[in-house]
């Protein structure tokens, strides 16, 4: 059976977001082969297409959970309290540009770096005076940095922890400190090779699994990846090409076993402008991450099989012009997230196609959260677009390609060797000229970009602009500590850590003396730079 | 009066450590399309762009920022070229800025700032139009 349309349409092709061609409209023939109890199932259980707890949002809400950062611990400190006091339920700690390389206060381009794009957090000190006054033990806390200082800032988190007479196996959190983001957004500048980064990541994963049940000590982030222009699928094939690199390692080291520590793991996905394709990308991610632990990895635990998710509508898609309609984009992009079940979700503001958000932009974010949450009614049913014949053809459709470009991607040798070869970034160029391309051409349309232009802006935004004393505050700061701590117990811990690096164990019984006494997050990434030596990448 | 021939020569870079990469490559894709030499250096810190620069003799700076550190980091890039003599290379400057800064950073010494969603072939033709004739001016 098929719907013919007589009529002319306004295009030749229509397609997804991702090139995948569409038809007007899908019937049952679209999803004759489709078995329920095989393909779909209920929520909570196998395949977990449809959600991964049987009540979802009728048990417990979407995690509002906006991602801040900024100059000063102090002042960071504010903007949480902000956030908590208007309805965030949980908090993600944004690093600076400064940090998230590995530098502290004392580094030369601290002078242009602190504090921007996130908070400056070097030791132990930035993190007790970031959380002050906040019940970390009752708001789950993501520690958001690269995968550079995965261990360092993780460890700094579990320190202050400890101070506050939380039990490590107590701790809840996330750390993000993934591989997706390093390889689908790099190369990066001042950090080590790509194998001794892997080795860092599964160490952490490795020490959290034995030390910090409830802690997730990664958070493999296709986000940043699908920022730089790729598709839905190569999106989620990224995903678990950098997830699977991350358990072979550790399966080879013969200590874990997958139940134990992919159990811990978390992931945080892109709500792009495709309504549909998004939706069926989180079903289908969903589908694939089950056939892969239970398919390669005999996984049987529940939370080892279940992708559990956290949503960042997609900066990408914001436009510095006429930048309230952001709002708009935001808002779509939040629905989509959560028809598609994601367990906690961060919205954009919609000044940050001009600079970072502001308090006001951030609560509007926050409350609408909130609307979506509480006045659409679109919690009170599961999966409510399952069984959609459109719905259902698309998630199959991406998941197979997905599928294929999962397959590219391990021919290559795994994530890190499509990283190390170079293919990864040949690939991410193709798709980046070919996006200009559409852009020039008008095959992609993007309101107050290349249609319904305006010579002169409707809205002004307030601009946000970078406390320029935060480095003068956290220089001083440093430089007080260095003088206070006891230098001995942290040199040893250095030198401790930098022995352990040459060798095979675990670094983070080291990185947690080191931090413990105060020691630096540059100061430990400079033990590394040494033992491992820095990347020099090519950059074009 | 000193006349280069060949390619007009472009040297690309990030200042300090931003890692949003997408504008700068594309737009280093597309100033080679158009027939100019390029070469980007990624994040560098401002002395090392300034060095490169001058040891590479080239005809356009092309900077790209988007992460709220233009008005700390560009002047201290021209004001550097400027005290090595090498201020008739054309200072180009593209990514996110608030609408009041573009005057400063003209200021500052950028002949030219280029926004998001600045088409790449008025970049190109900009570039193409000014790069020697400033060298020429100086």
């Amino acid at each position: 059976m098929s719907v013919k349309t007589k009529s002319r349409e306004r295009k030749e092709v229509f397609t997804t977001n991702s090139g995948i061609p569409v038809k007007s409209i899908y019937t049952p023939t679209d999803t004759a082969n489709l078995d329920y109890e095989r393909d779909l199932g209920y929520p909570g259980e196998k395949p977990y297409v449809r959600g991964i707890y049987p009540t979802m949002y009728r048990g417990k809400l979407w995690t509002i959970r906006q991602f801040s950062g900024l100059d000063t611990p102090e002042e960071t400190n504010q903007r949480f309290r902000f956030e908590y006091e208007n309805g965030s339920t949980g908090l993600a700690l944004a690093i600076d540009n400064l940090g998230l390389t590995g530098f502290d206060p004392d580094h030369p381009l601290a002078e242009y770096e602190l504090g921007i794009g996130g908070v400056s957090v070097s030791t132990l000190q930035d993190m007790e005076t970031i959380f002050e006054g906040l019940p970390i033990e009752k708001l789950g806390v993501a520690v958001i940095q690269g995968i550079t200082t995965a261990c360092s800032h993780t460890a700094l988190y579990f320190a202050l922890a400890e101070k506050r007479g939380i039990k490590l196996s107590e701790v809840d959190g996330t750390t993000e400190g993934d591989p997706v983001s390093y390889g689908g957004c790099g190369p990066l500048p001042h950090t080590f090779p790509p194998r001794h980064l892997l080795r860092l990541g599964v160490d952490l994963v490795e020490w959290c699994a034995q030390n910090t049940p409830r802690w997730h000590p990664v958070s493999y982030t296709s986000y940043n990846y699908r920022e730089t222009g790729v598709s839905a699928y190569q999106e989620i094939a990224g995903l678990f090409a950098a997830a699977i690199d991350y358990i072979d390692e550790e399966l080879k080291r013969n200590r874990l076993t997958a139940d134990d520590f992919a159990s811990k793991f978390t992931f945080h996905l892109s709500a792009h402008n495709d309504f549909f394709e998004e939706i069926a990308k989180y079903r289908a991610a969903r589908r694939m991450w089950y056939k892969i632990m239970t398919g390669r990895y005999k996984a049987t635990d529940p939370r080892a099989l279940t992708l559990r998710f956290h949503v960042q509508t997609a900066g990408s898609t914001h436009t510095y012009q006429q930048p309230l309609n952001n709002i708009v984009r935001i808002a779509y992009q939040v629905l989509a997230a959560a028809l598609g079940g994601a367990q906690s979700i961060h919205a954009n503001s919609y000044d940050e196609a001009i600079c970072n958000p502001t308090e006001k932009s951030v609560l509007m974010s926050i409350r609408t959260q909130q609307i979506a949450q509480l006045e659409t009614n679109i919690a009170n049913v599961i999966d409510p677009l399952g069984g959609s014949y459109y719905i259902e053809w698309l998630t199959n459709e991406i998941e197979e390609k997905a599928w294929d470009y999962l397959k590219k991607i391990e021919e290559q040798g795994g994530w890190f060797g499509a990283i190390e070869s170079g293919w990864l970034y040949k690939e991410r160029i193709d798709t980046q000229r070919e996006h200009a391309r559409k852009l020039a051409n008008g095959e992609l349309t993007v309101v107050g970009v290349n249609c319904f232009k305006m010579d002169e802006e409707p809205h002004q935004v307030e601009v946000f602009r970078p406390n320029p004393k935060a480095y003068e505050i956290q220089r001083a700061k440093f430089e007080k500590l260095k003088k206070e701590r006891d230098n001995i117990r942290v040199q040893r811990a250095l030198d401790q850590l930098a022995r352990v690096s040459e060798g095979k164990e675990n670094v983070m019984p080291e990185v947690m003396e080191a931090v413990r006494a105060y020691a630096g997050i540059g100061e430990i990434s400079n033990v590394w730079r040494n033992v491992f030596g820095v990347d020099n990448p090519t950059w074009l | 009066m000193s006349e280069k021939s060949g390619p007009i020569k472009v040297l690309m870079a990030k200042p300090g450590l931003d890692f949003h990469t997408w504008g700068v490559t594309i737009v280093s894709l597309a100033l080679r399309d158009a027939g100019m030499e390029v070469i980007y250096i990624g994040p560098q810190d401002p002395e090392q762009i300034v060095q490169t620069a001058i040891q590479e003799d080239v005809d356009v700076v092309g900077l790209s920022l988007l992460s709220s550190t233009h008005m700390r980091l560009i002047p201290k890039i021209t004001e550097l070229l400027r005290a090595r003599g090498a201020d008739d290379m054309l200072v180009v400057l593209g990514g996110v800025f608030p609408p009041e800064d573009i005057p400063l950073l003209k200021e500052a010494g950028v002949d030219e700032v280029f926004l998001p969603g600045s088409e790449l072939d008025n970049i190109a033709n900009y570039i193409k139009g000014n790069a020697r004739r400033k060298k020429a001016a100086v």
